[in-house]
C-alpha cells in the first residue's frame, strides 16, 4: 500500500438540529486505499462521506485534500466522485448520455467522450447498452452505469455510499468482486460505505468501525475480527459471546466462574475486562470433559453449521458446531486459550454479547431505517 | 364491476355532462329558441366570429391568461425550487400552509382586497386612472402563483433527492444542475402547473371583475354582462369551444403522464419523455405565436380614447352586418379631430359593460374606473346627480339634444337647472299572456295575475320591488310615497297571490311562457315582443286600474359623465354623446336594443317605422305615449327612504317564507344532517380516546 495520504479529516464535527452526528472525528485515507466506513445506522459513516464529497460542511475540525484545507470548496471543485446509495441517475437520460454528462459539462470533444465512455462500458461490462433508457434497468445494471459515471471523470478518490444495499445477495457478491477489480484495477481510491459487516471484511483494505459518531477502531480485516477493541467492534462485526471477566495476572482470566489460560497481558491486577470468545471457537464435549457446562435452550440449523444457545451460570453463549446436540442436554464446552481475547471495559460493556434476546428479526429491523442526514 | 356500480357510474357521468351536451346541442340549433331543436346550422358560429366585441374580449382574455399564466409559471417554479430546497422543516411547512391559504380563500375576498389594494396604492402614486390591464394582470398572477407551486412541488418531492447532488459531484455548478437535472425532472409538473394557470384565468371571473378597469373587458365578464337581455345562442358556441379547448389542454395535461400528482410507480421511459418534450415545445410554439400576433396588433398613433361604461348588450355592435355604432363614432371623430389639429388623430372606444345600476355606483363611487361616458337608470341618475357624482352638461356639444321629445328633456331624475342626463331608451313594464289559453275578457288589468283562474300558470318577478309594484299599481297604491300600512296591504295581496304563482322569475321568464310552462307574466315591451316573435300565440298589453288609467312602470337609462372627468376628455365625452343621437347610430341602436327611443330622428323615421312594423303600435302605442309623463311622474320607481327600503326587504323576506313548509323542511333536514356529522365526528372521537385510554400513557417515548 501506498503510504501518501490524500485525505485526512482533523478533529471534525458535526451536528444536525443539536443533534451531534459527528464527535471529533480523525481519519487518514491513503493512496490506493480501500478503505471502509462500517457501522450501524445513525453512526455517522454516510455524513463523514457527505463531508469529504461536499454535500456537507462540518462544524469544526479540518479537512484536507493533498494537504490543502478544503473545507469550503464547493462538490463541483474537489477531484471526488460519489457513487449513490440509490444510483442517482438521471432518469431524462440514456445510458451513454448519464455515463458522458460530466465529460459534456466540460466540453470534451465528441470523439474524446465516445472513446472514453465505450472504454468505461467495457469495464462494467455493459457494452451495447448505451441506447437503453437506464428506468428499466435491472438494480445491478444501473449500479454498473452509476460507477461508470463516478470513475469516468477519473477522480482521485470515489466514494461509495452503500451502493450495493438495494441488491440482492447473489448480486451483491458479485458486485462486489468486480468493485474490488475495479478498484485494483484504476488504482483509484475508495471510500466506501456499508453496515454489512461481511462486505467490509471481505472487500476493504482497512475497516474503519464507527458508532454514536465516534471511531472504535481502524485497522485491516483481521485485525478488526480478531483483535476487537471494545464490546461494540467485538459485536458488530461477527457473533461473539462477550462475558465479564477478572484479569487475575498476565495470560490468566477468570469468568464464568473458572480461571482460564489466554494470550493477552499488560492489564492490571484483577482488572475486570470484557471477554471475547468467538462461537465457532467453542468447542462441544461431553460434561466431564469440559471447562464449564450448561443446559442446551435451543438448536437451530444454519446449513453449514447448528447454532446452539447454551446457559451457563445464568448467561447465555452462542456456539457454533458442526455436531447435533439436543435441546435440554447437558453439555460441557472446551475454550483453547487463543479462543479467548480480552478487552478493556469501555462505555459498550454488559450492552452486548448476550444472546438471551437475541434474534435474527431484529437485527435486520435496525437496518431497515436508512441513515438520515 | 358489478351491474349496479356501472349503471351508479353512468349516471354520475350523465349528471355531469347532460349540462353541456344540450349546451353543445343547442349551439347548433337553427333558430334562437332555448327549447326546441329546430334544425342543425352553424349559424351560431358564423355569428360569433363576426361579433366584433366578442372576439375583442375573447382575445383579451387571451392574452391575459397566457401572460398571467406565463409569469405565474416562472415565479412558482422558482418559489417551488425555492421552498423545496429550505432546510427548517416548520418555516418550509409554513410557508406551503401560507401559499395555500389563497386557494382556500373565497374568490370574493381576494379580488375585493386586490381592488382596495390598488386603489390604495393609485391614490398613493397619484395616478388618476388606477384599474386597467396591468391591475387584472397582477390579480392573476398572484392567484395563480400558489397553483403553480402546488403542481410542480410534489415533482420536486418524488424526485431523488440525490439526483442533485449527483449533478454537483459531476461538476456541475448549482445552475447547471437545476437547468441540466432537475428541471427535466419537473418539467411535467411545469407545464400541468402552467396549464392550470390558464385555465383558471381564463375562466375567471369574480377577481377580473374587481380588478379590471375601463377599455379592457375579458370574455367572462361580458358573458356576464349580457344579462341585462338574454344570453344569445352565439354563447352557446363560444361556450361550446371553450369547453372544447379546456378538454384538449386537459387531455395535453393527462399526456404528459401528470395525474394530479399520485406517485407514478412506473418509471417513465426516455420515449415518454421525448412525447412530453414534443407537447412542451407545441404548447409553447402557441404562446409564442399568440403572443406575437397580439404584440403586433398593438402599435399606435396619437390616440384620443373615450371609455364607455355601458349596459351589456345595449348598442348596436356590428354583428350579424349591422351598424357598428362605436366604430362609426371612431371613423366619424378621427375625422373631425384630425382636420381640427392637422394631424392623424385616432380615437379609440374602450366599451366595457355592468349588469346592475348598483354595480356601476360602485365603480363610479371608488372613482376607480376612469369612464367617460356611463348609463345609469332614471333613480340612479337622480341619486348620482344629488351625490355630486355626475356633472352637467354643456348642451352646446350636443347640438342633437333638440332632437329628445320635449315629454323626456326633464324627467322627474334630472328636472334642476342644469341638464345632467340625455335619455338613451325607456322601456314600459306589460303583461304578456298566453291567448290559447287567456280569456280576451280577463285582461287590461294588473288582476289577471290574481285571477284564480289560471293558477298555477302565473309567473311574479322574483325581485322585491318589481313584485311589490305590480300589487301596488294593481291596489291604487304610490310605490313611491306608500306608507308602511299601505306596503302591508301590498304584502297581504302577494301572499293571496302566492298559492296561485307557479315560480318567481327574472330571465326565465322568457322559457317559461315561450314554452307555454306559464301563460302569464310582466316584463318589458321590448322584451315581450322578442316573445312574441317566438311564439305566436303570446300577446301583451299595458295593464291599467281600475280607475283606467295607465299604470305600470316606466324605467329610462341616460347618457352621464361622471365627475372626474377632465375639460378635455368632456368634450370628447360629449362628442360620443352627441353622435349617438344623430340619426344613423340613433335608429341601428333603437333597432338593436328595441326598447323605446325618445328621439324624434329615430321615432319618426319612416324606415325605423317600417322595420318595427306592428311593434311600432305595441312600444309607441299612441295612448302610453299621451301619458309618459304621468307615467314617470306617478309610476317610475324613485330612490326609497333608508327604511323604507329596510321595511320592503323585511317584507319580501316575509312573503317568501311565509308559510312555505318546504322552506322548513330544508332547514330542518339540514339541521339533522349536521346534528349527524357533529355527533358522529363526537362518536369517532370517543372511542378513539377510549381505546387509547389503556395504553396511551403507558408507550414509552421513541425517537
Amino acid at each position: 500500500m501506498n503510504e501518501k495520504k490524500i485525505i485526512e479529516l482533523k478533529g471534525v464535527s458535526k451536528s444536525f438540529d443539536g443533534e451531534l452526528i459527528l464527535d471529533n472525528i480523525d481519519l487518514k485515507v491513503y493512496e490506493k486505499e480501500f478503505m471502509t466506513l462500517l457501522g450501524p445506522s445513525g453512526c455517522g459513516k454516510t455524513t463523514t462521506l457527505r463531508i469529504i464529497a461536499g454535500f456537507v460542511t462540518p462544524d469544526c475540525g479540518e479537512l484536507l485534500f493533498d494537504g490543502e484545507k478544503i473545507n469550503e470548496v464547493p462538490p463541483y471543485k474537489r477531484s471526488v466522485n460519489t457513487v449513490f446509495q440509490k444510483y442517482a441517475l438521471f432518469p431524462h437520460l440514456n445510458v451513454y448520455e448519464n455515463i458522458a454528462f460530466a465529460l459534456r459539462l466540460k466540453k470534451t470533444p465528441e470523439e474524446e467522450i465516445y472513446e472514453r465512455v465505450e472504454e468505461m462500458l467495457t469495464m462494467v461490462n455493459l457494452r451495447g447498452f448505451e441506447k437503453r433508457d437506464v428506468n428499466l434497468l435491472s438494480g445491478g445494471q444501473q449500479q454498473r452505469v452509476a460507477i461508470a459515471r463516478a470513475l469516468i471523470n477519473k477522480p482521485r478518490v470515489l466514494l461509495l455510499d452503500e451502493p450495493l444495499g438495494a441488491l440482492d445477495l447473489k448480486l451483491r457478491k458479485d458486485m462486489q468482486n468486480e468493485l474490488k477489480n475495479i478498484q485494483r484495477k484504476t488504482g483509484i481510491t475508495f471510500i466506501y460505505v456499508t453496515h454489512d459487516q461481511e462486505e467490509a471484511l471481505s472487500m476493504s483494505d482497512t475497516v474503519v468501525v464507527m458508532a454514536n459518531g465516534k471511531i472504535q477502531q481502524i485497522g485491516s480485516p483481521t485485525d478488526i475480527y480478531n483483535e476487537p477493541e471494545n464490546a461494540f467492534v467485538a459485536d458488530f462485526i461477527g457473533e461473539s459471546n462477550i462475558i465479564d471477566g477478572v484479569m487475575l495476572d498476565d495470560f490468566k482470566v477468570r469468568f464464568s466462574g473458572h480461571e482460564f489460560v489466554c494470550l493477552d497481558k499488560g492489564f492490571s491486577k484483577n482488572e475486570p475486562v470484557d471477554v471475547v470468545v468467538r462461537p465457532e471457537d467453542v468447542d462441544v464435549v461431553p460434561v466431564e470433559k469440559g471447562m464449564l457446562s450448561g443446559i442446551v435452550d435451543s438448536v437451530t440449523f444454519k446449513g453449514v453449521h447448528y447454532e446452539i444457545i447454551v446457559t451457563i451460570n445464568k448467561f447465555k453463549w452462542m456456539i457454533q458446531s458442526t455436531d447435533y446436540v439436543a435441546p435440554a442436554q447437558k453439555i460441557g464446552i472446551y475454550v483453547e486459550p487463543d479462543a479467548i481475547h480480552i478487552m478493556k471495559k469501555s462505555e459498550f460493556s454488559g450492552m452486548f454479547g448476550d444472546y438471551s434476546s437475541f434474534s435474527d428479526e431484529l437485527e435486520h429491523l435496525s437496518d431497515v431505517t436508512e441513515e438520515e442526514e | 364491476m358489478k351491474k349496479s356500480n356501472k349503471i351508479y357510474t353512468a349516471l354520475i357521468f350523465v349528471f355531469l355532462y347532460l349540462p353541456i351536451a344540450v349546451l353543445i346541442l343547442f349551439s347548433f340549433n337553427s333558430s334562437n329558441s332555448t327549447n326546441s331543436f329546430a334544425g342543425f346550422s352553424l349559424k351560431w358560429y358564423k355569428e360569433l366570429f363576426s361579433d366584433g366585441a366578442t372576439l375583442l374580449a375573447l382575445r383579451n382574455t387571451l392574452i391575459l391568461a397566457i401572460l398571467s399564466s406565463v409569469i405565474a409559471t416562472v415565479i412558482g417554479t422558482l418559489a417551488a425550487y425555492g421552498i423545496h430546497h429550505m432546510k427548517n422543516k416548520h418555516i418550509k411547512n409554513t410557508v406551503l400552509t401560507v401559499n395555500n391559504i389563497p386557494m382556500m380563500n373565497p374568490e370574493i375576498v381576494v379580488g375585493i382586497s386586490m381592488m382596495l389594494l390598488f386603489v390604495f396604492v393609485g391614490r398613493l402614486i397619484n395616478s388618476s386612472t388606477t384599474l386597467g390591464f396591468g391591475t387584472v394582470l397582477i390579480a392573476h398572477v398572484t392567484f395563480n402563483i400558489p397553483y403553480v407551486v402546488l403542481s410542480v412541488m410534489p415533482k420536486f418531492k418524488q424526485m431523488d433527492r440525490h439526483l442533485p447532488e449527483a449533478a454537483l459531484d459531476l461538476g456541475c455548478t448549482p445552475f447547471q444542475s437545476f437547468y441540466k437535472v432537475e428541471m427535466p425532472q419537473i418539467i411535467s409538473g411545469i407545464i400541468s402547473g402552467f396549464i392550470m394557470a390558464f385555465t383558471l384565468s381564463i375562466d375567471d371571473f369574480i377577481i377580473s371583475y374587481f380588478t379590471i378597469g375601463s377599455g379592457f373587458e375579458t370574455l367572462p365578464i361580458r358573458i356576464y354582462s349580457m344579462t341585462k337581455k338574454r344570453v344569445t345562442p352565439d354563447m352557446y358556441a363560444l361556450s361550446a369551444l371553450i369547453f372544447l379547448s379546456i378538454l384538449i389542454l386537459l387531455l395535453i395535461s393527462n399526456f404528459t403522464g401528470n395525474s394530479s400528482g399520485v406517485k407514478e410507480k412506473k418509471p417513465v421511459t426516455l420515449k415518454q419523455k421525448k412525447r412530453r418534450r414534443i407537447v412542451f415545445a407545441a404548447t409553447f410554439a402557441l404562446i409564442a405565436i399568440i403572443t406575437g400576433a397580439v404584440l403586433i396588433s398593438t402599435a399606435t398613433t396619437e390616440t384620443v380614447v373615450v371609455n364607455v361604461y355601458n349596459w351589456g348588450e345595449y348598442i348596436s355592435d356590428g354583428s350579424d352586418g349591422s351598424f357598428d355604432s362605436n366604430k362609426a363614432f371612431e371613423d366619424y371623430y378621427s375625422k373631425v379631430l384630425s382636420e381640427e389639429r392637422g394631424h392623424k388623430v385616432k380615437v379609440q372606444v374602450n366599451y366595457t359593460t355592468y349588469t346592475s345600476n348598483e354595480d356601476l355606483y360602485a365603480k363610479i363611487k371608488s372613482g376607480v374606473g376612469g369612464y367617460d361616458v356611463i348609463v345609469p337608470s332614471d333613480y340612479m341618475v337622480e341619486r348620482l346627480i344629488k351625490e355630486g357624482l355626475v356633472q352637467p352638461l354643456d348642451l352646446n356639444n350636443i347640438p342633437n339634444y333638440k332632437y329628445i321629445k320635449d315629454d323626456f328633456k326633464k324627467p322627474f331624475y334630472d328636472n334642476g337647472e342644469e341638464t345632467y342626463s340625455v335619455m338613451y331608451t325607456y322601456g314600459i313594464v306589460g303583461i304578456i299572456y298566453n291567448t290559447e289559453y287567456v280569456d280576451e275578457e280577463d285582461i287590461g288589468g294588473w288582476d289577471l295575475l290574481w285571477n284564480e283562474k289560471y293558477s298555477g300558470h302565473i309567473l311574479q318577478f322574483n325581485n322585491a320591488r318589481d313584485a311589490f309594484g305590480s300589487a301596488m299599481y294593481k291596489e291604487g297604491i304610490n310605490v313611491n310615497t306608500a306608507t308602511e300600512l299601505e306596503w302591508r296591504n301590498a304584502l297581504n295581496e302577494l301572499k293571496r297571490q302566492k298559492p296561485l304563482v307557479q315560480s318567481y322569475v327574472m330571465d326565465e321568464v322568457y322559457n317559461k311562457l315561450e314554452s307555454e310552462e306559464a301563460w302569464i307574466g310582466a316584463y318589458y315591451a321590448g322584451d315581450a315582443l322578442s316573445m312574441i316573435y317566438n311564439n305566436e300565440n303570446l300577446a301583451f298589453y299595458y295593464p291599467k286600474n281600475s280607475d283606467g288609467e295607465f299604470a305600470t312602470n316606466i324605467f329610462a337609462d341616460a347618457m352621464c359623465i361622471p365627475t372626474g372627468v377632465s375639460e378635455e376628455n368632456k368634450k370628447h365625452a360629449e362628442a360620443y354623446i352627441n353622435f349617438m343621437l344623430s340619426e344613423e347610430p340613433a335608429i341601428a341602436n333603437a333597432e338593436y336594443i328595441y326598447y323605446g327611443c325618445p328621439n324624434t330622428l329615430v321615432t319618426e323615421n319612416p324606415d325605423y317605422i317600417e322595420y318595427l312594423g306592428e311593434d311600432y303600435d305595441v312600444i309607441y302605442d299612441p295612448d302610453i305615449e299621451d301619458n309618459i309623463d304621468i307615467l314617470f311622474s306617478k309610476y317610475a320607481y324613485r330612490n326609497l327612504p333608508t327604511d323604507k327600503l329596510a321595511l320592503l326587504n323585511r317584507l319580501w323576506e316575509e312573503l317568501k317564507v311565509d308559510s312555505s313548509s318546504f322552506n322548513g323542511g330544508i332547514y330542518i333536514v339540514s339541521g339533522v344532517i349536521a346534528l349527524g356529522i357533529v355527533g358522529f365526528i363526537v362518536f369517532c372521537y370517543v372511542r378513539k380516546v377510549r381505546r387509547r385510554r389503556l395504553y396511551w400513557n403507558t408507550t414509552p417515548k421513541t425517537k
